[in-house]
């Protein structure tokens, strides 16, 4: 297995814009709530858009949690039922393929499965497959193609593709019981299937609800070949001889992201990043990407600020390593002109504390997304219990019932309005805050994605269902 | 159920109690509407495991919503197609009262068939988002929890998973096809509390969540401890 390093981020971050803020240094004050030296945390500066502090190495990888840790979030009971599936399975090996160790939400999640997987004795190994630039730039266009963008599918790119594919293939022994292909980029790797007597499981993260005819054409008869194929929503699958699953994806309640913080940890990230937690804290972390409008969020928090007095933070990256982010950081300020209730932060990647800070310390969370494939920042937000407004795209509608679990918007005045009804209705806003954590709970937590690959792994292995 | 009522305080059971639950995985099936029409002929043509999800599974995937979930069928009706009427006959259907998923399809059915007739404008109009049929494929998991008297089912139903007690309470009638529970059962043929078992049976599972349901038999079972 390829273990996850961080060879793939940058080796110094070096903010581009002024729009950047300053960075808390996590040495002063350890997230949980206990100094990390000696030293005192240091003292709060309340200036608003300082100089960023540099921060030239991102810390190193957090190991991941044993699958004891997970009984204080999910109780003993649903441990015991997944531990009485996978007895079930004593003995069966899984093996997993995609084409990234690290970076991206796939990477993320078998970073935390496959050990978990292990720890249930059921011995999960997991491989990346490799492939120069030309493999892929070609995949990068085929994803694109399949969310639905125009693409001129030649026969070069195909013969890329396939011979990638089939170099991977030589390289790789499919010994297990259970092959579980990650996305489009290995998809081919079912050629293999001849000469093995595992099942073959598709999983497809992406929307394909809108596929790019020519792609999808020359894709799904490999895809046909699978026992079984699983989507992340109902509306991304395709219609396949095969049987098909729904594996919703999935957060990691232990990890950085989302685990319990310390109050003075999320008192000194707002200190460092001049929020004023006396006031009602608005917030949407994601890229500056148009298709998550954050545009779209400064106009509905400007209409809504004629009502309610509120703050404004948009926490998220994109603007220092991609072009078209930074073109989008600079109309966002542009748009937010020089209200100083109105914070924009351009995080590296490596900010999953400050983040999570951020999200607990916010009084209402925004995810105003024009496209979106399952909005994992809206499961990190229930998660917290935090009333969400959210763009009814993509899988967002999965998470959120309007009125119930949360409050989906189709346009900006949607979206101020429904930040005005919360800010004024605390109450209501509590409670669904709090049904939006128990959704999760239910339905978006590591624990339910492992019971599910232990159930899928009955069913092909053990029941032969399919 | 019938029977004596109980006079004398709870005896040893007969039997033990055997907590067990369910695992669900989510099936996609190819049935999908977009329109009130398209859902119909969908609800006639759909397997029995997806009338199970949308009605009994669901009540189970969103145990922690106090009002206004019932099953898909109506929120969708509701949130998707603005039929506020229709979405209450929909929510009004009551799963315990249906020992068959074919019977309780039937009622759907008739229910939405009566809109229509009454109503046929509506057949056509576009959703606002599409209702895509699953189904769920089921697994019994055992717990260990074991009740050889009352008092330790007492303990169990306060300690097993929400989706133990969906599963003894409220999809037990596919399985023992009668208008009771697993709990009930076990209290009147077992233990011999007949009123206990129907007082648990009278327990109203669309007005609170499934915690709220689970402390509800709680305090019924400690009532007949006394």
């Amino acid at each position: 297995m390829n273990s996850q390093t961080a060879s793939n981020r940058p080796s110094s971050f070096s903010p581009s814009t002024a729009a950047v803020e300053a960075r808390p240094e996590r040495g002063d004050l350890h997230p949980d709530g206990e100094k990390t030296s000696g030293q005192s945390a240091a003292p709060a500066n309340p200036e608003r858009r300082k100089a960023p502090r540099s921060w030239e190495t991102p810390p190193a990888p957090v190991a991941p949690p044993p699958f004891d840790a997970y009984e204080n979030i999910v109780g003993a009971a649903e441990l015991d039922e997944l531990r009485f599936l996978a007895r079930e399975l004593k003995g069966k090996t899984v093996k997993m393929v995609n084409s990234t160790a690290v970076g991206g939400g796939v990477a993320e999640m078998l970073n935390r499965l496959v050990p978990l997987l292990g720890e249930l004795e059921v011995p999960t190994h997991w491989d990346v497959i490799t492939g120069g630039n030309d493999f892929f730039e070609i995949t990068k266009a085929f994803h694109n193609a399949l969310h639905g963008s125009p693409y001129e599918l030649t026969q070069a790119a195909r013969e890329i593709f396939l011979s990638y594919n089939e170099q991977n293939r030589q390289r790789m022994q499919f010994n297990e019981d259970l092959i579980v292909i990650h996305d489009p980029q290995p998809a081919a790797l079912i050629g293999a299937r001849k000469d093995s007597h595992a099942r073959w499981v598709w999983r497809c993260h992406i929307d394909l609800s809108n596929p790019n005819p020519q792609v999808w054409g020359f894709l799904r008869p490999y895809i046909e070949q699978f026992d079984t194929a699983i989507f992340s929503s109902q509306s991304f699958a395709r219609q396949l001889p095969t049987p098909q699953y729904l594996f919703y994806p999935c957060i990691d309640p232990l990890s950085e992201k989302n685990k319990d913080l310390d109050e003075n940890f999320v008192q000194k990230v707002c200190e460092e990043f001049g929020v004023d937690r006396s006031r009602p804290i608005v917030t949407q972390v994601s890229r500056f990407d148009r298709l998550k409008d954050p545009v779209g969020v400064v106009q509905a928090y400007k209409q809504a600020k004629k009502y309610v007095d509120c703050q404004l933070v948009l926490a998220g990256g994109g603007a220092s390593d991609d072009p078209e982010g930074a073109i989008v950081l600079k109309e966002v300020k542009e748009v937010a002109g020089n209200d100083p209730d109105i914070i924009i932060l351009d995080l590296p990647p490596w900010c999953a504390l400050e983040i999570n800070a951020l999200q607990r310390a916010s009084t209402i969370i925004v995810q105003k997304s024009l496209k979106e494939g399952f909005g994992l920042t809206v499961t990190e937000a229930l998660w917290k219990g935090k009333p969400t407004i959210a763009g009814a795209v993509g899988g967002i509608p999965n998470q959120i019932i309007h009125k119930l679990t949360g409050m989906l918007v189709h346009s900006v005045e949607g979206c101020a309005y429904q930040i005005r009804y919360l800010l004024t209705h605390p109450e209501f806003a509590a409670q669904m805050g709090k049904n939006g954590r128990e959704h999760v709970k239910e339905n978006f937590l590591m624990t339910t994605n492992v019971g599910r690959w232990l159930l899928l792994l009955r069913i092909l292995l053990v029941e032969k269902k399919v | 159920m019938t029977g004596s009522t109980q006079s004398a305080p709870p005896h040893q059971p007969a039997k033990p109690f055997y907590f067990n639950t369910s695992a669900h995985l989510l099936r996609i099936t190819a049935l999908k509407a977009a329109t009130l029409a398209e859902f119909l002929d969908a609800l006639r043509a759909c397997p029995e495991d997806s009338i199970f999800q949308h009605a009994f599974r669901t009540l189970q995937e969103h145990h922690f919503i106090r009002e206004g979930f019932s099953n898909d069928f109506a929120h969708w009706v509701l949130s998707a197609l603005n039929q506020p009427g229709l979405a209450e006959q929909l929510a009004n259907v009551d799963v315990r009262e249906y020992t068959s998923l074919g019977e309780l399809r039937d009622r759907f059915i008739q229910i939405v068939e009566l809109h229509l007739e009454r109503n046929p404008a509506d057949a056509s109009r576009l959703a606002d988002e599409t209702f895509y049929f699953c189904a769920s494929d089921i697994v019994m998991v055992p717990t260990k929890f074991v009740a050889q008297n009352m008092q330790a089912f007492a303990t169990g139903l306060r300690e097993v998973s929400v989706h133990s007690i969906h599963h003894h309470f409220i999809e037990a009638r596919l399985r023992i096809k009668l208008m009771s529970n697993d709990f009930s059962q076990w209290l009147y043929e077992d233990v011999g509390l007949t009123e206990t078992a129907r007082a648990l049976n009278r327990i109203d599972i669309y007005t609170g969540t499934l915690e709220d349901v689970r402390r509800q038999i709680v305090r019924v079972v400690e009532r007949a401890l006394v």
